[in-house]
């Protein structure tokens, strides 16, 4: 039986109920010292004096660090790019300057980490503070046109505004989404170890190990071969993790001045302003369509804040460029607004999940104002060409999504008018949206080793979010190999092992994925060579096709003959067979298909019209990701997306303290997310169907699809159920009363 | 966190004297409130005394009278889960249920539930922004800044803070007293007088001072205790404090209201009781919606809501009268 496609469960996950698993701050050393990092409560200016006396003489403290002895970095390289990739590009303790609230200001290094923290309050520090600026509609104004960084800045596809001007029905509206943070349950952390020949081992929570190991190359000027990073676990990336952030480089410096491994863990507070987050949007969606509800065109355009010395795009209006045929154009375009804070960063699901709400809000909003049911629009835009780049969609079951979705849900026996539906004294309201997502190609590594026993041991250097890597990995291997997936071990996270590409974008599975399956295909191809010539081959005279691989064995059915791996190593006298995977795809731009996963969902939701309260009742999601590995995991990554975007929707906003300029709410009780009593049973459907463009292993991104379109399918129930049209997100009693 | 030393008290009075020697001496019961506020630095204390094992100080007796007294030291879960409480006076068991998690109720005391500090996020931020509460004389963050989840009732410009505690707008409602021992022995105050507005001094949240301990709250016994209910409004379906909450306990005859109570959370400073909506509703027809909302709207000619927070005026109108109607419904 194959393990691909069987709902396995996790591997690890019984270490990880015990505790058993290692994070990245559960690695026990010796002689280990702790660190905190103190940092400033402006917003906006300079550091006049940090008098770090008290500190110096408190109990257990090893060292203080400041821009007055901090040694020096490199600066961040440009162009920014994946291979080594910088959070942000400031980088602080090298000067007095402040340019947000919660930036490092100093770092104090004690035996325990309530030693450090606390001295880290005999700080005193002395600050010429000017007024920070804000994100606000107000200063939303000043926005300019950012440098490109992902993507293009602006896009533009025959003649948009032509299409709205001579439309039947336009809406022209504006969307907004509000800063978020990660707030994953693990927080960053990095432990320093310099070894007596100069060699830095970094134990560090991060989606991307080679690219923290170029990066700090590239900044503490030390080659790339004499550091190893190691993350085994990662208790929730979601983006966060991705890129290298500057608390890691203080670490790294820290434990070099005093000459021991140096733990620095970033306190919840912290996380706020030391590591990336969602910046909020301004978004303005216009569409011009027939009275049948066949779009003409489509503008959409977005501003969203970006600290002072970094041009950080929220690439919002990206998902206009491919999501719906527009006959007559598609113009889209970003800005940003410098602002006193830290470097916004990709949050699941970056750019897609904000700029959904707008264009799916607004194509709702256009149902309603043609009389066009939500389904049947998007069934009547719907298109096989991905009007960005003219190339055809490599797969697309968009159409399958929003039948099969709509019928799973029930759609038929809605009643279109707004609170149409009811239940008791509760408004009953159900909405929908679909998602279109981009699909990474990177080149990936993997290398897959059978030992004498029949086990075989697959080691690449990908990475475990949460998401299940250990467990996938197995699968693909096991089936490549024809082995039983519990004979095969993996090994991920750590640069030791062959390199592989960062784990964001929904990237794993197509690509790590594909390199281990090429690399357990080599394997397999080596032992059915050493089956047809050699040592006393049992398979002499066969051709290579011939032979199938099953059960732990080599078969050549038609001769009905068959060799264990374990026999076959052993007649060879070899105690090992390797094989190397090296995938190395063209990037999507580049190829002749346009590869996406698509998404249609459908909420319905229970509104307290009293009360202003808005509660999810059920939440059906189908989804095309190609191929589906295994179909618990990937249950598991579409329920984790979907309160994700519950919490976009209803919960989550880091609001700004005007005149600080501070994530005011920069703790959990704050910042809310949902928690189970706010979610009911969740349906996962997946259509589609394997995707040889997307990947050899016919697998598309899933993870951050599931996250898109909740919000607006929420938002569009809301309508459905009170008639109120929220744009502004989350949805928050005040705009329902 | 700032350093400091710990020992545990085994007896009343002596942990009153200790108290009252010491101005940098803290009681600390579960300690749920207390060691977030050290960790924030919002709370200072150089020795705290650990008030746990203070003998007969965790039960819920009943008074001679009828009442209940329910002790200082009683968990937030065991007194929801009390037979009594939960028969006699569903609205307390109510607010307690709807407050925190199951685990932080594990742990927290009655005590420390009413004496809970307000979550303004400013008073909260380790980073000391402006607070008076935090730093007397340092300004007021909320009164222009984020103000979403404070006060519509009983402000001043020193602070527009609210009070956290849901089980302590129940007791409002019911009239308890808390019952302290203080140095010259036990004294009874009523609940609405336990709890200050922040006038030109929110640092005092309360009118306990050096050298007392909260020993127990006392409910008498009242016919409105079990038609009574608490309702907690929040964005968050669990877990969260209210936006608003409303405590309702009413004596009915037929569907005529014969006696109101009612005390709101998340209003104001102290449990705000609604003294003018309770005169008002008495003999009101709980079928009769407009006039329960025209009496229930005399207690909000003097609500002065702030930037963010005006639709809590609104808000509270309506949960009061759905409150109403659900302890209406238990009569
Ligand atoms: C995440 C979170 C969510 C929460 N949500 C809610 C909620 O929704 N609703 C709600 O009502 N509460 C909520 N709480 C607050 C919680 O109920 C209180 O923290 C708890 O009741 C405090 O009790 P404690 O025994 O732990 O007090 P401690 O933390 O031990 O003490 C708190 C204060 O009371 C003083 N104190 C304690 N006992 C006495 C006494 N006998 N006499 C005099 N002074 C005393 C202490 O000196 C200290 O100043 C929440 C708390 C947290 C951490
Ligand atoms: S409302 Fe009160 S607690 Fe909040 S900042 Fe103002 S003074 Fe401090």
């Amino acid at each position: 039986m194959n393990a691909v496609g069987q709902p396995m469960p996790r591997t690890d996950g019984r270490l990880k109920v015990t505790g058993a698993a290692r994070y990245s701050a559960d690695v026990p050393l010796d002689g280990m010292a702790h660190a905190a990092i103190v940092h400033s409560t402006i917003a906006n200016g300079r550091t006049v004096s940090i008098d770090t006396t008290s500190a110096e003489e408190a109990p257990g403290v090893v060292a203080v660090f400041t821009h007055h002895n901090m040694p020096r970095m490199n600066p961040t390289p440009e162009p920014w790019s994946h291979l080594h990739p910088h959070g942000q590009s400031y980088l602080p303790l090298l000067a007095d300057a402040v340019h947000y609230a919660g930036q490092p200001i100093a770092l104090v290094i004690a035996e325990t980490l309530d030693q450090a923290t606390y001295a880290g309050t005999l700080i005193k520090v002395e600050y010429e503070a000017d007024q920070p600026v804000v994100f606000n509609r107000e200063t939303a104004k000043e926005a300019v046109d950012p440098p490109p960084f992902l993507w293009p800045v602006a896009s533009s596809v025959g003649d948009a505004d032509e299409g709205i001007a001579t439309a039947a029905v336009t809406i022209d509206q504006t969307y907004t989404t509000s800063d978020r943070h990660h707030n994953q349950m693990e927080p960053h952390v990095s432990t320093a170890v310099w070894d007596a020949d100069e060699t830095l081992t970094l134990y560090e929570t991060t989606q991307h190990i080679f690219g923290a190991r170029e990066l700090v190359s590239i900044v503490l000027g030390i080659p790339p071969e004499k550091i190893t990073i190691v993350s085994h676990f990662l208790g929730g990336g979601f983006g966060g993790k991705a890129y290298v952030w500057p608390h890691t480089l203080l670490a790294a410096l820290a434990a070099k001045v005093v000459n021991r491994p140096v733990r620095l863990q970033l306190t919840r507070a912290q996380m706020y302003s030391m590591v990336g987050h969602q910046a909020a949007t301004i978004q303005q969606v216009v569409l011009g369509a027939g009275e049948d509800g066949t779009l003409a065109g489509i503008r959409h355009d977005s501003i969203s804040p970006t600290p002072v010395f970094d041009d950080y795009i929220e690439y919002a209006a990206l998902a206009a460029r491919s999501l719906w045929a527009a006959g007559t154009g598609i113009a889209t375009n970003h800005k940003v607004v410098h602002v006193n804070r830290n470097t916004p960063t990709a949050m699941r699901s970056p750019h897609e999940a904000l700029g959904h709400f707008a264009l799916e809000s607004a194509m709702d909003e256009l149902a309603y104002a043609t009389g066009v049911d939500p389904v049947a629009l998007r069934l009547l835009n719907d298109t096989e060409i991905d009007p960005y780049s003219g190339r055809p969609f490599s797969t697309r079951a968009m159409r399958e999504c929003l039948t099969k979705g709509a019928e799973r849900f029930g759609w038929d026996e809605r009643t279109p008018e707004p609170r149409s539906m009811r239940d008791g004294r509760y408004l009953i309201g159900q909405g929908m949206a679909s998602a279109i997502y981009t699909h990474w190609r990177w080149p990936a590594k993997a290398r897959v080793t059978v030992h004498q026993d029949g086990s075989a041991l697959v080691e690449t250097g990908t990475h475990e979010l949460g998401t299940g890597t250990y467990t996938v990995m197995q699968q693909v291997a096991a089936d490549a190999l024809g082995v039983a997936p519990e004979k095969v071990t993996v090994r991920l996270g750590d640069t030791r092992l062959p390199a592989s590409h960062p784990s964001i974008g929904s990237a794993t599975m197509a690509n790590a994925g594909a390199s281990v399956m090429l690399a357990a295909k080599a394997a397999r191809d080596r032992a059915i060579e050493l089956a047809l010539a050699g040592r006393d081959a049992p398979f002499a005279g066969a051709e290579p096709d011939d032979v199938l691989v099953a059960d732990g064995r080599l078969v050549l059915a038609r001769k009905s003959l068959e060799i264990t791996y374990a026999e076959l190593l052993a007649r060879n006298g070899l105690s090992t067979v390797v094989g190397d995977g090296d995938y190395d795809p063209v990037e999507e731009a580049l190829g002749p298909k346009a590869v996406f996963s698509f998404s249609a969902v459908f909420a319905e939701v229970r509104v307290d019209p009293d009360l202003g309260l808005v509660r999810l009742n059920r939440f059906v999601g189908a989804y095309d990701a190609g191929r589906i590995i295994n179909p618990r995991t990937a249950r598991s990554q579409a329920i984790g997306g979907i309160i994700w975007g519950v919490g976009q929707a209803l919960l989550e906003q880091s609001e700004t303290d005007p005149e600080t300029a501070r994530f005011a709410n920069r703790n959990y009780s704050g910042y809310l997310v949902p928690t189970n009593a706010d979610i009911p049973e969740l349906d996962v459907l997946f259509a589609g169907g394997f995707d040889e463009e997307a990947s050899p292993l016919g697998a598309k991104g899933l993870g951050e699809l599931t996250a898109v379109s909740v919000a607006p399918a929420i938002a569009n129930a809301v309508h459905h159920a009170t008639g109120k049209r929220v744009r502004d997100l989350p949805i928050t009693v005040e705009k329902i009363l | 966190m700032h350093p400091f030393s710990i020992s545990v008290a085994d007896d009343p009075g002596r942990a009153v004297a200790a108290h009252a020697q010491d101005d940098h001496l803290s009681y600390i019961a579960g300690g749920t409130d207390l060691l977030g506020l050290m960790k924030d630095g919002a709370a200072f204390p150089a020795h705290l005394l650990d008030i746990n094992d203070l003998p007969g100080l965790a039960g819920v007796d009943a008074t001679p009278d009828g009442g209940l007294r329910i002790g200082a030291l009683a968990r937030m879960s065991d007194v929801a889960a009390n037979a009594e409480v939960r028969e006699r006076f569903p609205v307390i068991a109510e607010g307690l249920l709807f407050a925190a998690s199951g685990q932080l109720r594990n742990m927290a005391s009655m005590g420390g539930n009413i004496m809970q500090r307000t979550r303004c996020s400013y008073f909260r931020d380790g980073d000391d922004p402006a607070c008076n509460k935090r730093r007397p004389g340092s300004g007021c963050s909320a009164l222009d800044g984020l103000n979403r989840n404070h006060a519509i009732f009983g402000w001043s410009d020193a602070c527009v803070a609210t009070h956290p505690s849901d089980v302590a707008v129940a007791l409002a409602a019911l009239e308890a007293d808390v019952v302290v021992l203080g140095r010259a022995g036990e004294r009874s105050i009523p609940i609405a007088d336990f709890h200050r507005l922040p006038g030109g001094t929110p640092e005092r949240d309360t009118v306990l001072g050096r050298g007392e301990l909260i020993v127990a709250v006392e409910v008498r016994a009242q016919a409105e205790g079990r038609a009574s209910h608490y309702l907690k409004v929040r964005d968050r379906q669990s877990y969260e404090f209210a936006l608003v909450s409303v405590a309702a306990a009413v004596e009915t005859e037929g569907r005529r209201l014969r006696s109101v109570r009612l005390a709101m959370g998340g209003v104001a400073h102290k449990p705000w009781r609604l003294t003018a909506a309770e005169t008002a509703l008495r003999g009101a027809d709980l079928d009769d919606i407009g006039a329960l909302e025209a009496a229930i709207a005399t207690s909000f000619t003097d609500a002065r809501p702030l930037a963010h927070n005006a639709f809590k005026a609104d808000l509270s109108r309506r949960a009061v009268l759905r409150a109403l109607q659900t302890a209406g419904a238990r009569a």
